[in-house]
């Protein structure tokens, strides 16, 4: 049970890394990106890679953020030509054209097999310190990452985010370029969206092109939802709520004793249900965003 | 003319086929308040949208101090010096008024720079704090500060959008009917302030249909009918001016309407 815990939250930790991330861009600057997973599994995978040709984690992780950044600078010079709805659209063709990529291109990823056998960061230590250590190690990340966006967010360059998603022309009345704006939201979303990749890969010693899933990415919408747009805490709210469904699954299971296959769809179910009582009863999520006070 | 703050120069603008701008040519004085005015469709929020760069032009020139604006994009525009407020302002739901007043303040930090907060950030955060507050009490929204920008009246957000436009304290500033929608008193205000900002140095061009507020603000008038500029004279001119009140009352209308014309209305 205690096992089960600290994996829960170890994967609530990793999940709520991309959802920060997510909201930093969905939440703050009002970009529909539904190709979220995609900086995830440029993470992962470019762990994957490295790490199997001999390189380091570290070398794994930065060079998975530095690929996630370029695709988000890429993404976001896609969006210059498209309107905010069809850039969403675009965003999504782009993650399943990775994801296809990485299914075919067996020689660099494994193709559907993935690549297994990747180290947990803390192997050498005893049980279950290692799995304690991948737990602190993403709890500080979350929490620095937590820090940091809602600082951005309160700052003057979030000010300019925020204004820029409802009164577009008042920004640029104000001088603020939003395409760069938009690029530099993108960049670093990507960025911290790519390290948790990097770690989920570590943490399940296998990187495979199930990763980049599209239900992936709404799981990750799904989850700054509930909780609320453009609110840190809100966001992570949504990320345990989600999670604990999640794994609430399982003992529901043995309790009723239905089968696995069902048990799957009863997840997915379970959080489409959620979803949708938030959508109709609170859209704005359960913690939503505040005026924030100026002393 | 070669000290003109604002040159536009046979500016040529067509939406399809309905031509809202031909051949319009005029010049800003530093120090001028140049009225603009013209009916409903004449193009007179287009020409301040041309200016502004939240539309190209087909022909002609723009230039501010002496520097061709016509290709930069909006935004470069405004850090020339050159703001602009909206004729139906929209404002944000989730901000505060005091917080789209400090938006506007210049030296955009950049994302670095905010997660950062060096001593500059914070001393430049301080100053926009401070000038937000004063504009938003100089122009009357000192109890709105701490509401959503987007719960103030009709009126109010004009006033927060001639806030967000003085706030880097531009050179020249257009304005796009700044009083229509605003209680007559608020009207005295926003005349006192402007004439305030110009005595200051400030240049101002402001479209406007009120004629008590051009007679009280403006030097000189700028008129356009049907993309064209029929008159470029004195607030107290356009009365007599006939090509105005063909303008506004139609062809036939100098000879015809009595000697006071009915352009209070207009």
């Amino acid at each position: 049970m205690f096992d089960f815990l600290v994996s829960s939250l170890t994967v609530a930790g990793i999940y709520g890394l991309m959802a920060l991330a997510l909201n930093l861009q969905a939440g703050y600057a009002g970009l529909l990106n539904f190709g979220h997973i995609a900086f995830a599994g440029l993470g992962a995978y470019a762990t994957g890679i490295v790490i199997q040709s001999g390189g380091s984690p570290w070398t794994g992780a930065a060079l998975g953020v530095a690929l996630a950044m370029a695709l988000g600078w890429g993404v976001a010079r896609l969006g210059r030509k498209l309107a905010s709805d069809y850039w969403g659209i675009a965003t999504l063709a782009i993650a399943e054209i990775l994801r296809t990529v990485a299914t075919n291109e067996g020689w660099l990823t494994g193709g559907a097999n993935g690549i297994s056998g990747l180290p947990s960061l803390f192997d050498a230590w005893q049980r279950p310190w290692n799995a304690m250590g991948f737990l602190a190690l993403v709890l500080g990340v979350l929490a620095i990452a937590a820090l940091a966006t809602s600082r951005l967010a309160n700052g003057r360059f979030g000010r300019a985010l925020r204004l820029m998603r409802e009164e577009p022309s008042l920004a640029t009345c104000m001088g603020y370029d939003l395409r760069s704006l938009k690029s530099r939201a993108i960049v670093a979303s990507a960025a911290l969206t790519a390290l948790a990749g990097s770690l989920y890969a570590h943490y399940m010693s296998f990187v495979g092109p199930d990763y980049m899933l599209a239900s992936e990415t709404f799981l990750l919408w799904t989850m700054v939802m509930i909780g609320g747009l453009g609110n840190t805490a809100g966001v992570l709210v949504g990320v345990l709520l989600v999670q604990a469904a999640y794994a609430l699954v399982p003992f529901a299971k043995d309790y009723f004793h239905f089968s696995s296959d069902l048990a799957g769809a009863l997840r997915l179910g379970l959080i489409g249900a959620i979803l949708l009582v938030c959508l109709m009863w609170r859209s704005e999520g359960l913690v939503p965003e505040k005026l924030r006070r100026i002393a | 003319m070669s000290g003109a703050i604002l040159i536009i120069d046979s500016v040529a603008k067509a939406f399809g086929g309905n031509k809202v701008l031909q051949d319009v040519s005029f010049d800003v004085q530093p120090g001028e308040i140049v009225g603009l005015l013209g009916p409903n469709g004449s193009g007179k929020s287009t020409l301040l949208n041309t200016i502004t760069g939240f539309e190209s032009i087909d022909r002609g020139a723009i230039s501010h101090e002496g520097r061709r604006i016509d290709q930069l994009p909006a935004h470069r525009i405004v850090r020339s010096g050159v703001a602009r407020t909206f004729q139906l302002p929209s404002m944000p739901t989730r901000m505060s008024v005091i917080e789209v007043a400090m938006a506007a303040a210049t030296g955009h930090h950049g994302l670095w720079e905010t997660l950062v907060g060096t001593p500059a950030v914070r001393r430049s955060e301080q100053a926009a704090r401070e000038r937000a507050q004063m504009l938003i009490e100089q122009l009357l929204l000192g109890h709105a500060r701490d509401l959503p920008a987007s719960a103030l009246s009709g009126g109010q957000k004009k006033l927060l959008g001639i806030v967000c436009a003085l706030m880097p304290n531009p050179r020249l500033l257009m304005l796009d009917e700044p009083t229509a929608g605003v209680h007559p008193n608020l009207r005295q205000d926003i005349v006192a302030a402007l004439k305030r900002l110009n005595e200051q140095g400030m240049t101002l061009v402001i479209v406007e249909h009120d004629m008590h507020f051009i007679r009280s603000v403006c030097t000189r008038c700028v008129v356009l009918d049907r993309g064209h500029i029929v008159a470029s004279c004195a607030a107290d001119e356009l009365a007599s001016n006939e090509r105005v009140l063909q303008a506004y009352l139609g062809t036939g209308a100098a000879t015809t309407s009595a000697s006071k014309p009915s352009m209070e209305t207009a």
